[in-house]
Parts: C-alpha cells; structure tokens; sequence
C-alpha cells in the first residue's frame, strides 16, 4: 500500500510537476508589472542564447578544419557567444571593463557571472562538474590546477598558442615573466613539479610573498627592518603595542584553510629548507616531519604568538592589510600587492607610509637560498567548451601584451605577469611610487615560483595543516610541535595514498 | 466554541453538501505537494551518491556500497562533529526561546509607547542577510580596531579572544545566531500572548490565583503551541547551521566548530569527495526528521488542549 | 493597590527591554554609521568623524546593485506569491478535511523546510540543467518553495482550524457559493496570519543564500550572492558593504511596517483569533 502511494506519487510528480510550474511561472510574472515583464524577457534571451549556441557549435565545427591552415583573423568566430565565469577581483574587473572592446573587435558575445571569492570555487566545481560545457573560459588559481586538470576540466593551451592561424602574430608567449607562466604547466604527474608539462592556464596576474612594514613605525622606535628571522622576531616583540592596546608585531593570515599556508608561512618554510611532499618508491610521502619543517613551524608558531595578531585565527587577508592599513599592524609578512592596496593615496590611515622588503633569512642561509612563493590568478578553457577556438580568442586578447600594459596601469592590478608591461614607463611611473615594491618583487622574482608539490589532494592537506598550526598557537593538544607534524604527516600520508605515480 | 470537534463535524457535515467527492481534498493539497515534492528527487539521488565514490575530481565513478558510511561512522571526525551540532543546537535554541519568551513577555505587559515601537524595531536583525550581519560582527568584535574591543576597554578587559580561542569560540558563534534569531521566537511567542482570551483569566483572578499559578496553569498551556512551533523551526536550523559558522571561522579554531554541515560541506565542495561528504548530512536529515516529527506531535496535542482550555 | 512596587517592576521591565534594545539595535546603528565611513577613516574614529556619501554614490550608481535587488525582489516575491496560491488551499484541505494520511502530508510539507540544502544542492542542479531551469526565475522560484511554502501552510492551516465551520454553513444557507465563501468570509479571517506568514516568508527567501548561488549566477545574481563583492577585492571596504546590507534590508521593513497592525497577532498558534 504504501509502496503504491509512494509510486503514484512520484509519477504525479512528473507529469504535474510541468503543470504546476507552469502555473507558478504565470503567477510570479503576475506578481507586479515590472517584475513580470521582466523575468519573461530573460526567458526569451535565455531561449535566444540557447540558438545562437546551437549555430555558433555548428558554425565552429564547420571552421574548425579551416582554422588549423587559415590566416589570423579576430573576425574568424564572428556569432558565437561564449559564457565565462569570474571571481570578483581587480583582474577581472579590468576585464570586464574592456568586454565592448573584445566584443566589436571579434564579433563574439561573451555572457559572464562574477561572484565573490569565498564562494566562487564552490560554484565553479559544481559548474565544472556538470560536464555542460558551461563555462567555456574560466578564472581559476595556480594551485587548482592540479585538481582541475586531472579531473578533465582543463585544456592544455599549447597547441592554440603554438598555432599561428589561432593565435595573432603579436601575441609574444616568450614575453611573459618565465617563472609566472611555467607555474601553470605541469605534467600531471602526482609529486612533479611545476614547470613541465601542457600549459593548463594563462596568467591575469600574480602575488608573491614577503615582508611589508610600516617605515614610519619602524623609525619611530629606531629599529632596523629585520634581515634574519632572530632579527624579525625580536623587532616584532619591541613593536607589540606600538600604537597603544591592541596594536602588535607582524601581521600574518590565520584560518583554518589553505590561504594561511600559501603566503608568508610557505615563503619562509622554503627558504629555511623544508619541502611539503617527496616522491619515495613510487609513492608521494609528506615531509612534514622533517627537521627544517619542525624547526621553521615551531619558529612560525612562536612569532604568532609573541608578536602576531591577538585573534591569528580569524585573519584572512582583509584583517592582515587593514591592520597595516590603520596603523595597527607594524609589519606585514603576506602578499605584496596586499599592502600595496593599503599604501595608495585615500587608501587606509597609513597610506604612503608603507615599504617593501625580502624574505627574513634563518640561519645559515644567504640571499640565494630565498624562495617565495607565489600565487597566481589564470584564465583556463573548459575541456568540454563547445566553442573552444572563440574561448581560446577571449583567452589570448585577455592575456595579450595590449590588454596587459592596460591591466597593469589604468587596470589597477599592480603585479603584472609580462616583463614588457613591467618594463614599461607607464607602469613604472604608477606602481614603481610605491617605495621599493618594484625593487623587492625584482629581487626575489628569479627564485619566485610556486613551492608546493603539485598533487590533487592540496586543499584538503593544507586545511589540515592549517589546523594543526592553530591547535599549535591556540591550544595544548600537542606537546611539542615535533609531536604536532609527526601527526600531521601520518595523517596527509593517509590523505594522499591512492595517488598513483606513473613516471 | 468545541475546537476538537471542528474536524470530525466538518468532515461528515461537508461530505455531504455539493464536493462530496473523496478525492477533493487531495486534489487541493495536490499543488503544493507537487511543487514541494519535486525537490524531493534530490534526495534520492544523494541516498544513491553516498554509495558511490562520485567526486568532482573524478571523470568516472563507481558503486562502493557502504564503504562511505562505514568510514564515516568509525571516524572520530563524525562524532566530533556530532558532539559540536548538538552543542551549538542545544545552547542557541535554549537561549533564543528562552530570551525571545522573556522579551515577548515584557512587550505584552508593557503596553507603552517604547514597547510598541520595538515591537517592530526588535525584529529588524532578522531582516540583514546572516553572512553580512556575521561580517559586520566580525569587524566589531576585532580587537586591534573593533567597536566592543573600545567598549571592553573601558572596564579593564583586553583583547577578549572571542572567535579566535577555542574556549570563546563556541560561545560566540551563539552569541550571533541568538542576535539574528531572537526576534524569531519573540515574535511568535508575543502573537500568542497578544491571542490568548480573557475569560480564563479573569475567572482565575476572582478565584484568588497567583501570578505565577496563572502564568504555569493558563499561559504556559495555552502558549504551548507557538512555543512548539518556534522551538521546531529554531532547533532544526540550528542542528544545520553553517553560514555564521564559516562566514566567522571556517569551522576553527582547529576544529573546534566543525558541525556536521561544515564537515559535510567542506568535503563535499572544498575537497571534492562527494560521495564521501554526503553520509554526514543524510545522517543529520535523518536525525531533523525523527526530532521534527516528535515536535510536530506534541504541537498538535498542545493545540488542541489549548483550545479546550479556553471554554 | 500596592503602586510603589508596581511602578518599579515597571521601570526594572522597561529597563530589562532597553537593555536587550542595545543589545538587538546597536549592530544595525554601527552598520549605519559604517555606510558614512571613508576607507582612510574606517579604523580611527568610532563616533566622530567626516561623514561621506561616497559609499553609497559608489553602491548605487557604480555599480549593479539596483539590479540585484531587483532580482532578489523577483525571486522572493514571486515565491510567496506561488506559495501564497498553492499553499491557502492545501491549508484549507488539512484544516477542514479529515482523508487518510493528513497529518503524514502536513508533516511532509513542513519538512521541506528543514531539508539540509548543502544535500539538495548538487542533485538539483544537474536536474536543473537537464530540465534548462537553471539561472532562471523559473527555477529558483521553484526551489524557494522549500523555504516559503511550510512555514505559510502551516500558519494559515491553523487559522483555518480555529474558523468555526458554522460560518461556512451559514452562507451556505444564504445561497453563496463555495468560492465566495472562500474569498468573501474565510480570507478576511485568516488575513492577519497570512500577511505575516507571508512577511516572514519573504525575509526567509530573501536571505537564502546557497540555493541562488550554485542555481543561479549569470542572469539572476539576487542580492545575497552579490553583497560580498562590496567587501571588495583589494582590501576591506566596510563602508560598501555597511551602505549593501542596509539598503538589502529595506524591502523586508517596508513589508513589515505596511502590516504592522496584523503582526503582532499575525504569527498565533491554537488560541482565539480574529
């Protein structure tokens, strides 16, 4: 009896499901003028979009043998309408605000969403894993790539730039800064490192991590800005309560996810020696119990806790930069551009008073041993795009040298990923004002790349280590920091076992 | 006026005039079953999910059987977020019915200027999205720049922690789910208090009973049914609450506020195993519904003692 | 009688009720505050300070958020029109009529309230895409029926209990139809229930955020997806997302302004209405 109900039921569903949509559709139209004519005019551009997709997919297939042989044209995909997703950023505002441009220019229509960060991967991975072919271009990280590409969510690019009916003569791949643009390759190979492999993204623009520091503060008091890590640590105490209650050391991010790892933490981790993950026969083997890796996080743990934020684990980026910004932080060991967006004028209370410097150094190291890591923002193709020649023509004006030296100057994204942009006057002349941002970003670029392992488990690893570094600073559930990664690395271990490495 | 008899008459006295058709009423529910029951597919599919290896990761996926479930349920990971739901369920519920009757109360009784704009005014943090208000929170509760950091200050108290230890983080996560969601409560309980008769209470003045045996022998009865209703809705979003949660701490300090939903949530979308997320929240469903249905019970049986205490 | 102490429960009652004023209040007042902030001045001053416009010049004439209040406005409304249609009559049948499985159906309804949407959510996105709803105000008006829908039923269905069935007959008597005794004599009793039911049906929907975030996107972003871009990208603008979350707040107040007078006993359950 009851199964018959159930049944009934559902197959009513079905059927009335339709109807009684319908009627529902009907009445919300109904519910005022405007609200109603409105939502019926989307309905008709939906279905509009719909058939210019269909003939743009036919009209692409019918070009795609020409395209292989043919001469450049920006015109050649003139019709096809093709859906990108961004997160919200200056990166993709300063694309945004050129769509007209690329639109007149090639023909094809580009429908976009664009949504806040803290929930833009979330809704990229569903999206992505529908298989629709929607979005055909997106924005994504360095370190989603070795998530997305394995997973059969990106195209290898290298054929599209490497083939001169597709891509203008102008174009310049070589000009984009070696160590920015190698970070998106990667051979998919679980415990390689980036650098080999297909090109999976281009860069929009890039951060890499090193200490900011208020200089005024720091003259006031009459220190040195710290060179080694025993200097910053004893800078950092002396500067606590610089400002009165409330006011401390060194800012740094502390969540419970990957962002509390990538920045400063990572920066300074490589630079004293330690590696996160080490192939071992034929297996990925997290190295986090690793003396170097014990000594710089027990080293890390106490910095926060003498001289970091009083609440280190609620700090994400905004609260580290805005502490710099009011006055309240002294130094900052996060992104460059982070405190850049403090420093210019009308920006924060110490606007202007901001300077950049290197990578602390532990001891026994010299400035050749500085690494710092990065973070880029890309732009990737969706593998099951529909419309992949006109998604590969929105990539490449987007990453073109043109757009670039826009970007970089009226565009306001100051880390540029082309050498030409950064050699520029017009660049130097608005992002060089910032004292030494240019000069530190120059000296630490040739060891800059990205310091992970590239392994598809990398969100679920760093958020646990995150967590252990909490539990570190705020708790006492280890004993020693030792006891804290020797955990640590048996339970990655775990997280990482059925990772097959096919050398 | 003979409430319990309502239904019983009605039926019989209905069938009678012109729809005397069985199916009628069925016919009228129809609609909004049909619209609430298509969602009911989902549900389906997620039982069908967790017996799978599906992940976002993954171009292909398999069968696996209980080997989620099994996992999960041998974790300590699972009965920690258990522990964690139920705790945050427990102590924002108790607080918001217990505050939200207290201020109803006070509205009723104080029949004032002041009391009838709040009426209105009290209810307005219900109306700011729970991700801003959590933001707008987390900026006054900083302690280098934060408003209440000023506040504290002048009593002597120092960079209280508040989202940021583990033994303040729990207790301030309740701290905004009762601001947004006392209102809630207040308002039901003050609809009830505002409806109940008179006669009740004025044959008990004359037989000489006292506030408090007034208040346990006729208001609380006859209250009972609106306490049940903001009790259910209050408990069954508090045991899936998420967003203050994250939009605070993501689920830290270490993890100290991870909660089913959270658990759920970040294995499911941040680290792509759906399959393997999805035993934590059928578990939760399953759990909401063996609750709700217990309440909706006792709702009824107060609804209808309520009305027989009105005669 | 005793009116020394009567007058001071008073005061200690009105005081208790400031006290939680404060408390329930203040947050929205700093908000305001915020809204007149500039960047440089977010941090240093707390009451006195420069106040500006710029915040709000940059909110609502720099950027889309007319439009996503509009969307948001579309989406919520819509849903508790359609729950208001569909849902009066299947109150009426759970009220009025006794058939087999009621109670199971009424509980069924009210469930859909408390389905963990993180659960729903993948699901109803491929049936969303393969059906071609998706990012439609079709289709998230649809899925808002899990929010709006139970909580209006269950509301209206108990004014319905409490109607005397007498009333029905009584026009009966008089020669009035089925429908003009519904719209005629039932509606007006169980108005206050429905406007308030409605009210907090539309504050429900209009706060949802997961269900418009993965089901819509690029045509339809409601206001709840879109207000932490006001946060900004670069570094925190509070002052942008103080003036987003005020305004986004302002259609719910006007809603509950307008029915004011029904609220307060709007939301009653199992005692004497009307």
């Amino acid at each position: 009896m009851k199964k018959r109900v159930l049944s009934v039921l559902l197959s009513a569903t079905m059927v009335a499901g339709m109807l009684a949509g319908c009627g529902g559709g009907g009445d919300s139209a109904a519910t005022s003028g405007s609200a109603g004519s409105d939502s019926n005019a989307t309905e008709e551009t939906g279905g509009s979009t719909d058939a210019a997709e269909g003939e743009s997919t036919d009209a692409a297939d019918a070009t795609g043998d020409a395209a292989a042989s043919g001469e450049f044209d920006w015109k050649k995909y003139d019709g096809t309408t093709i859906n990108v997703m961004f997160n919200e950023h200056n990166y993709s505002k300063a694309v945004i605000s050129k769509l007209e441009e690329f639109e007149a220019l090639t023909g094809i229509t580009v429908e976009y969403s664009s949504t806040p960060e803290s929930n833009y991967f979330d809704k990229l991975n569903i999206s992505l894993s529908s298989r629709s072919g929607t979005p055909d271009v997106y924005m994504t990280g360095a370190y989603q790539v070795w998530e997305y590409a394995p997973a059969d969510y990106m195209e290898p690019l290298d054929d599209y730039i490497n083939n001169p009916a597709l891509t203008a003569s102008d174009y310049n791949y070589d000009d984009f800064i070696p160590g920015v643009v190698g970070a998106l390759k990667w051979d998919l190979v679980p415990g390689h490192k980036v650098g080999e492999g297909s090109q999976w993204a281009l860069p929009m623009g890039w951060e890499l991590n090193n200490l900011s520091y208020n200089k005024n503060v720091l003259a006031d008091k009459g220190l040195e800005v710290p060179k080694t890590t025993a200097e910053l640590l004893d800078t950092a105490k002396a500067l606590n309560e610089f400002a009165g209650s409330g006011s401390y050391g060194i800012a740094v991010r502390g969540t419970r996810e990957w962002a509390t790892i990538h920045p400063g933490y990572m920066s300074l981790f490589s630079t004293w020696g330690a590696q996160d993950f080490a192939i071992e026969d034929g297996k990925l083997v997290c190295k986090l119990d690793s003396p170097e890796a014990i000594a710089m996080t027990d080293y890390w743990v106490n910095l926060i806790k003498t001289a970091g934020p009083p609440q280190w684990t609620n700090y994400t980026w905004y609260e580290a930069s805005s502490d710099l910004g009011a006055g309240k932080a002294a130094m900052m060991f996060d992104a460059t551009s982070a405190a850049y967006f403090q420093n210019f004028a009308g920006a924060s209370q110490e606007s202007g008073n901001i300077s950049w410097s290197t990578i602390p150094l532990p001891e026994g190291k010299t400035e050749a041993d500085m690494k710092a890591n990065i973070w880029i923002w890309a732009l990737a193709m969706n593998k099951d795009s529909k419309n992949k020649e006109a998604a590969w023509y929105f990539l490449q004006y987007f990453t073109s040298p043109e757009y670039m030296q826009y970007a970089g100057t009226d565009g306001a994204s100051p880390d540029t990923p082309r050498q030409s942009v950064m050699d520029s006057d017009g660049y130097k002349e608005i992002v060089g004002s910032a004292e030494n941002y240019l000069e530190s970003i120059s000296a630490l670029t040739e060891n800059a790349s990205i310091q992970f392992t590239p392994q598809p488990y990398f969100f679920e690893c760093t958020t646990k280590w995150a967590e252990t570094l909490q539990d570190l600073v705020t708790s006492n559930k280890y004993s020693s920091t030792e006891e804290a990664m020797q955990q640590l690395k048996k339970d990655l271990d775990v997280v990482v076992s059925d990772l097959v490495i096919s050398e | 006026m003979k409430e319990q008899n309502v239904n019983s008459t009605a039926t019989s006295e209905l069938n009678v005039v012109p729809f005397k058709t069985r199916v009628l009423p069925y016919l009228i529910v129809a609609p909004a079953l049909i619209i609430t029951i298509g969602i009911m597919i989902p549900f389906i599919m997620a039982i069908y999910f967790s017996l799978t290896n599906y992940s976002f990761r993954m171009p292909k996926y398999n069968f696996i059987g209980l080997q989620n479930w099994i996992n999960i349920l041998t974790s300590s990971v699972f009965w920690k977020a258990v522990w964690v739901t139920l705790r945050y369920a427990f102590f924002s519920t108790v607080i918001e019915m217990g505050l939200g009757m207290g201020i109803a109360i006070l509205l009723n009784n104080l029949n004032n200027k002041f009391s009838k704009i709040m009426r209105v005014a009290l209810i307005f943090p219900l109306m700011v999205a729970p991700i801003t208000a959590t933001t707008v929170w987390q900026l006054m509760l900083n302690n280098s720049v934060g408003i209440l950091e000023k506040f504290l200050n002048i009593f002597g108290i120092y960079n209280f922690p508040w989202a940021a230890s583990p033994s303040t983080a729990m207790m301030t996560v309740v701290m905004i789910d009762v601001w947004i969601n006392t209102s809630f409560c207040m308002l039901l309980v003050l609809a009830g208090l505002q409806s109940l008769p008179k006669s009740p209470f004025e044959s008990a003045k004359i037989d000489g009973g006292s506030t408090m045996f007034n208040f346990r022998n006729l208001t609380l009865p006859m209250l009972k049914p609106s306490l049940y209703i903001a009790l259910l809705f209050r408990l069954m979003a508090a045991l899936q609450e998420y967003a203050i949660i994250f939009a605070l701490t993501q689920g830290g300090p270490g993890d100290t506020l991870m909660n089913l939903s959270l658990t759920a949530y970040q294995n499911g979308f941040q680290f792509q195993k759906f399959g393997f997320a999805l035993p934590y929240i059928l578990v939760l469903w399953l759990f909401i519904n063996i609750v709700a249905k217990q309440i909706v019970k006792r709702q009824r049986a107060a609804q209808k003692q309520a009305a027989g205490l009105e005669e | 009688m005793n009116t020394a102490s009567n007058r001071l429960s008073r005061v200690i009652q009105n005081g208790l009720l400031a006290i939680y004023a404060i408390f329930a209040l203040f947050p929205l007042i700093w908000m305001i505050i915020l809204s007149f902030k500039s960047d440089a001045q977010m941090y240093n001053t707390t009451f006195i300070f420069t106040p500006t416009l710029a915040n709000y010049k940059a909110v609502l004439f720099e950027s889309d958020y007319l439009t996503y209040m509009l969307d948001s406005l579309i989406v919520s409304g819509g849903a508790v029109v359609v729950s208001v249609v569909a849902g009066v009559p299947a109150a009426y049948a759970l009220a009025r009529y006794n058939f087999k499985k009621k109670e199971d159906i009424a509980f069924q309804i009210l469930s859909f309230k408390f389905a963990p949407e993180i659960l729903v959510v993948l699901p109803l996105f491929m049936i969303y895409q393969k059906l071609h709803i998706y990012d439609t105000y079709f289709g998230l008006i649809w899925v808002y029926q899990l929010i709006s829908m139970p909580l209006l039923i269950w509301v209206v269905r108990g004014y319905f209990e409490d109607i005397s069935v007498e009333i029905e007959y009584a026009a009966q008597v008089d020669g009035y139809n089925w429908y003009q005794i519904f719209f005629k004599n039932l509606i007006p009793l169980i108005k206050p229930g429905l406007v308030s039911a409605a009210l907090l049906a539309f504050i429900f929907a209009w706060n949802s955020f997961t269900f418009p975030l993965m089901l819509g996107g690029t045509n339809i972003q409601p206001i709840t997806v879109a207000i932490t871009k006001f946060l900004g990208t670069d570094s925190a603008h509070y002052g942008q997302l103080a003036v987003a979350s005020a305004i986004s707040a302002l259609p719910a107040i006007i809603f509950a302004l307008c029915i004011q007078k029904h609220l307060v006993r709007g939301l009653s359950f199992g005692a004497v209405k009307g």
